[in-house]
């Protein structure tokens, strides 16, 4: 289906090609899943598939890309519709009409199909992505992963019969995520679509995987191989994976179901009891919240929500979206002055601080940490940060280095990735040295090297004594970091407790090593490996 | 009800026959000023707007082109009472004149203020109020999205790109929202000229990055596929640029007495006729359209009830003009010209031909 | 992020397109400035002075479709377009807030820095563009849109005529410009309205018949009165805004037009060089088995006659 014979990219103004020597061949029907750490050249792949590189972007290829016999030398994208369909990270940068089915078939009118072709394609996508009840919807009136799943039927009915797509899922929400791959194994596996795709979420898709696509950062090392055997080399890997290779697990198990089986046997050599890992006990109380109720026009988003935030402790607020997770995060950092109720952060009100006051208080990170930056390189926006909290020159470029070191300076915020925006925009809220901070969902769009590094770093602030706030889905995320975990219904507080008592006894928030060893209580492939040390079962 | 109509789809109004409707009615409403007809004129379109319009934001833009209205015939009368030419009438008051500069051209600021010369004016402002009203009401009828769809051939790129800006306008007030609590999350100035550029940047460098992902999405779907078949698209750019000539003859011919009769409004119907032609027959390629908007019966009845509208009241124009205007200079009650009113009446037809509309935002 | 990358800008007219602009913008001047020029005998005019606004009002929508269809029509690919579209929402998104409140217009402070960097063809369309989208979206359609829209346009087109400067005197040019522009705009629209605003009967009406220059006064009586404290202001907002928020804005436009690589070479294996980017050749149907969908149910051929 796709053939890659010896190619190579290099983009104007680079000197280095951004791959080189490519030799690879997807063959029909396959799903080929394509990792590797951000930046390493992923999208230039996927791009070059159906021609947007170098059509699009400018830029010399050298060898060949066949696609079912086509060659994207002589074929630009939109010459390759009907053969390949591409869907980019961000659903909403791609439509261009207003209601659902108008959408679904823009490709099709650019084909110039018969409009009883179109009807009969836009009935078979509706069903085939379950969006039939969305049909007369306005696009903007409908959730991340319902906008994500019209991206892709915008393309599917073009009839292609291969699919691309860049990262589809990594500015979604975790639930939103797992319905578009659900929706993209069942279109390999009812349909028999031929898929190309960069993912993060391993977990979610690996094991519909025929075969995964290396992308190291090297230029020339792009290689392809049947998924356990790549993913037994590659410094990516899902926690499945690794707890199979502290465990010694051969072949590897790709889900839950295969792990439980292979399970057993660990299951009794963790002869010790989990909690025996301990946490530091908490310090002192940062932060108040008291019977806080908040109302967006009729629609109720928190109900009577009390809580107290300790120094040295990470706590994990979850639940579904429009649970009120983000609202409680607005009042914590005064963005939203309480109706009803009140909060307080170290005996003051953040809503009726100076702005330049409060952020020595409480600081948030936003979903969108690019929103913050507005300089034109990194050292200028971290001499900014400076200037706005009247900190002394250099303190936030200090933090940063921390956080993430060896960025280069004068890089445009714009062209970070997003662990390294991310990173960034915790500095610039960190080098004031709140006591109370503020992360909202921070794990949208990194790769496992990034948010092992996230864990990291927010254990390092809680040990240091700030008390940390995350509203996040993630509960792999949840299980490294977090020492309790707070659950919102419907703006109310159902759940408050510690974290591996909350998450083992919601399947929903279980995450993969606790679903695989339950009912033992096991949270983290970092806890295993620790106790099977100890325990002297491996070195 | 509701429910059913989102399972089953009934086309809403063909967005052209709305705009005919308006167009029409607003041009009935230029050739009055008799407050009667202006004020059935105003009640039609708004009864048609109160049964018809979708619930969407568009449609909310009615109450304000009413106000917009209201402000016009304020204005009007402002200006009349200030710097009208003094005729005699029924003085109300007299404010104290005063002398402008000389270069004004002998305007006068004061004198003594009518009641002939204020509700003159007033019905002046009324007759551009119940333009208005009618432009309005094609505003919150018709959906942008769907009028962009009918546009010809010829327009298709600028129309995709209209429609982009329009779909992409929420997003962009909503990242507004959002780099302005990121501001104050970094301790910062969020109003004045510091604020506008600190909102400037990230919003704009969201927005470009952005639109090159579009772009890709839109090549990626074949965009710009259409093969220009070369001869066809020469004859219909000629014909084109040969309307856009014929326009501008026309335009001299109509403010040029001198000009030769047949130089006026002949040739800027035929300059019309070119430029609608060229941009019709420009190739498409093999574009094609899914779900067109159907012209049908319903669509015949409201453009036709409105275009009868008109009829009457050029009818009764012709035949008696001044019962079409308000009697001032003396002042009088204005005439009942009932073939006028009941042509107008008619033009509320549409609020039970025209079907209801879709809710497209929730289910 | 040279010049080179907007050399060029980010559209170019053909050279028809460009004699379609300046024929369109003659007429269109003419269309809105007749009152000023009309000049009738006695008699006649009468009629001529009453038909004369309608004719116009319809002239200039047509003038302005057959321009900015001969203007776009496969002369602006995917990148112009969605550049156009995004560009015109935040002018759009700008307009709302301001709600003509005492000229406070923003929507023309992007318009400037735009014309500037991505050139005045790409200005152009986005001046008319911006206004057409603010009207959907605001629902204000009406029969003042087109002059705007060619108002708008002229402004954006200028500053992309303006001489490239380094360093503060870029800056100082462009604010310079947005000051004229804003308050030419207004005259114009103004000039628009006029005959129909300021009705029949006070002293600074549009006299059917009197002289160019006896009318040129009457009009700028009326726009004094009328419109100047509107105008002033607005022109003062966008020339500010342009000295504070200009270099920012100019630096992020000219990093998206280098990003987008207008015009950037694209070098693929030799033999094909020249096929790549030529026309459309016929590509082959999908006859294949599709995975989703049946085979042989396309026919691109056939949908040509059930096109509208």
């Amino acid at each position: 289906m796709i053939v890659f014979e010896n190619m190579s990219v290099t983009y104007p103004d680079r000197e280095r090609p951004a791959l080189e020597g490519v030799e690879l061949a997807i063959g029909e029907g396959e799903l080929a899943l394509v990792v590797g750490p951000t930046g390493a050249g992923k999208s230039t792949l996927l791009r070059s598939v159906n021609g947007l590189v170098p059509h699009f972007s400018g830029g010399r290829l050298t060898g060949r890309v066949l696609v079912d016999g086509r060659s994207t030398a002589d074929h630009r994208p939109r010459d390759l519709a009907d053969v390949v369909g591409f869907v980019g990270q961000d659903p909403d940068a791609t439509f261009v009409a207003d209601i659902v089915e108008d959408e679904l078939a823009y490709s099709m009118e650019n084909l110039g199909l018969s409009p009883p072709t179109m009807r009969r394609r836009v009935e078979d996508v509706l069903d085939i992505l379950n969006l039939h009840s969305l049909r007369q919807r306005a696009i903007m009136s409908l959730s991340g992963g319902q906008r994500q799943r019209v991206a892709i039927g915008a393309v599917l009915t073009a009839a292609p019969r291969l699919l691309v797509l860049d990262e589809p899922t990594s500015s979604l929400d975790p639930i939103s995520a797992e319905e578009v791959l659900a929706a993209l194994s069942r279109l390999v596996h009812d349909q028999g679509v031929t898929i190309v795709v960069a993912e993060h979420r391993l977990e979610r898709i690996v094991h519909a995987a025929d075969v995964i696509v290396s992308v190291p950062e090297t230029a020339g090392g792009v290689r392809a191989g049947p998924p356990a055997a790549m993913l037994a080399l590659s410094s990516v890997a899902p926690p499945i994976v690794r707890l199979a290779q502290v465990a010694g697990w051969d072949p590897l198990p790709l889900s839950v179901r295969d792990a439980r089986r292979l399970a057993g046997g660990l299951r009794q050599r963790l002869v010790v009891r989990p909690a025996a890992v301990g946490r530091p006990t908490p310090g002192p109380v940062v932060a108040t919240v008291r019977r806080l109720s908040a109302r967006y026009g009729r629609l109720l988003a928190l109900e009577g929500v009390s809580l107290d935030l300790a120094a040295g402790e990470v706590t994990a607020v979850m639940g579904r979206n429009g649970a009120g997770k983000t609202t409680l995060l607005r009042h914590l950092v005064g963005l939203r002055s309480p109706e009803q109720g009140s909060v307080t952060v170290q005996g003051r009100k953040p809503s009726e601080m100076r702005p330049a006051e409060a952020v020595r208080l409480v600081g948030l990170v936003p979903q969108d940490p690019a929103s913050m930056l507005s300089a034109d390189s990194v050292v200028a926006e971290c001499r900014d940060a400076d200037h706005d909290a009247s900190l002394a020159p250099g303190r936030t470029r200090a933090t940063l280095e921390r956080l993430m070191p060896g960025l280069s300076d004068q890089i445009h915020p714009r062209d970070l990735s997003e662990g390294q925006r991310l990173a960034l925009a915790l500095a610039i809220v960190l080098a004031p040295a709140p006591p109370l901070i503020l992360l909202d969902e921070p794990t949208r769009g990194l790769d496992y090297i990034a948010k092992s590094r996230l864990t990291v770093m927010l254990r390092d602030l809680a040990a240091e004594g700030h008390s940390v706030v995350l509203a996040t889905h993630d509960v792999e995320l949840v299980a490294d970091t977090a020492d309790r975990v707070v659950v919102l219904a419907d703006g109310e507080i159902i759940t408050d407790g510690p974290t591996r008592e909350v998450v083992c006894h919601t399947p929903g928030l279980a995450p993969q090593v606790a679903r695989i060893l339950a009912p033992t209580e096991w949270l983290t492939v970092a806890e295993v490996e620790s106790a099977l040390v100890d325990s002297g079962s491996i070195r | 009800m509701a429910r059913r109509l989102t399972t089953l789809r009934v086309a809403p109004l063909h967005p052209v026959a709305w705009w005919a409707w308006a167009i029409l009615l607003a041009a009935a409403a230029a050739r009055t000023t008799n407050p009667l007809c202006l004020g059935l004129i105003l009640a039609v379109a708004g009864w048609v707007v109160v049964s018809r319009r979708p619930q969407s934001t568009w449609a909310r833009s009615y109450g304000t082109l009413l106000r917009l209205g209201a402000l016009v015939v304020v204005i009007r009368v402002v200006v009349q009472v200030l710097f009208g030419e003094r005729i005699p009438g029924h003085t109300l008051f007299t404010i104290p004149s005063l002398a402008l500069p000389s270069w004004l051209a002998g305007v006068t600021l004061g004198g003594p203020v009518t009641a002939d010369a204020v509700v003159g004016a007033a019905c002046q402002g009324l007759r551009l109020a119940a333009i208005l009203g009618c432009v309005g009401a094609a505003n919150a009828l018709v959906s942008p999205f769907r009028l962009l769809r009918c546009v010809p051939a010829g327009l298709y790129e600028i129309a995709v790109a209209v429609t982009v800006a329009v779909s992409f306008t929420p997003q962009v007030i909503a990242s507004i929202g959002k780099v302005r609590d990121a501001r104050r999350l970094r301790g910062r100035a969020v109003s004045g000229p510091a604020g506008m550029r600190g909102l400037a940047v990230p919003v704009l460098e969201g927005a470009l990055e952005r639109s090159l992902a579009l772009a890709a999405s839109m090549d990626s779907r074949g965009f710009g596929r259409r093969a220009v078949s070369s001869t066809r698209q020469r004859l219909a750019s000629a014909a084109t640029l040969a309307g856009l000539l014929g326009l501008a003859v026309g335009v001299y011919g109509v403010l040029d007495s001198g000009a030769p009769s047949g130089l006026g409004l002949p040739v800027v119907g035929v300059g019309a006729l070119l430029v609608i032609a060229g941009l019709v027959a420009t190739s498409v390629g093999s574009r094609t359209r899914y779900r067109p908007d159907r012209w049908a019966g319903r669509e015949w009845v409201t453009v036709v009830v409105s275009a009868a509208a008109l009829a009457a009241v050029i009818v009764v124009g012709r035949r008696d003009a001044a019962s079409l205007a308000m009697p001032v200079y003396p002042l009088a009650l204005p005439a009942v010209p009932p073939l006028a009113l009941l042509g107008l009446l008619l033009a509320a037809l549409p609020s039970v031909v025209a079907p209801p509309p879709i809710d497209t935002s929730v289910r | 992020m040279s010049a080179d990358a907007t050399r060029h800008g980010a559209t170019r007219f053909t050279r028809r397109g460009a004699l379609a602009v300046a024929v369109a913008s003659l007429v269109g001047l003419a269309a809105l400035s007749w009152p000023l020029f009309v000049h009738l005998s006695a008699q006649n005019n009468q009629a001529h002075a009453g038909d004369a606004p309608w004719v116009m009002a319809a002239i200039i929508p047509l003038l302005l479709v057959a321009l900015l269809g001969e203007v776009t029509t496969g002369g602006i690919d995917a990148k112009g377009v969605a550049l156009l579209g995004v560009l015109g929402a935040i002018g759009a998104a700008l307009r709302i807030p301001s709600g003509g409140t005492a000229g406070f217009e923003p929507t023309f402070f992007l318009l400037f820095p735009a014309g500037y960097v991505l050139g005045r063809h790409f200005g152009f369309l986005l001046g008319a563009l911006t206004l057409f989208a603010s009207a959907l979206v605001t629902g204000g359609v009406g029969p003042w849109l087109p002059f705007q829209m060619m108002a708008a346009a002229w402004m954006a087109y200028g500053a992309g005529l303006l001489p490239r400067r380094r360093g503060r005197w870029e800056l100082a040019i462009l604010a310079g410009y947005a000051a004229v522009a804003c308050l030419l705009y207004g005259l114009l629209t103004n000039l628009w309205f006029w005959p129909y605003g300021a009705g029949t009967t006070t002293s600074f009406s549009f006299q059917p018949g009197a002289g160019v220059g006896h009318n040129l006064a009457r009009f700028l009586a009326f726009d004094v009165t009328t419109s100047l404290g509107f105008d002033i202001p607005r022109a003062v907002v966008n020339a500010v805004l342009v000295l504070t928020v200009g270099r920012p804005v100019i630096a992020a436009l000219r990093r998206a037009s280098h990003k987008a690589a207008f015009g950037a070479a694209v070098e693929v294996p030799a033999a094909l060089v020249d096929r790549g980017s030529s026309e459309l050749r016929p590509v082959p149907t999908p006859r294949g088995a599709s995975a989703v969908f049946a085979a042989a149910e396309d026919a691109p051929d056939g949908a040509q006659q059930l096109r509208r």
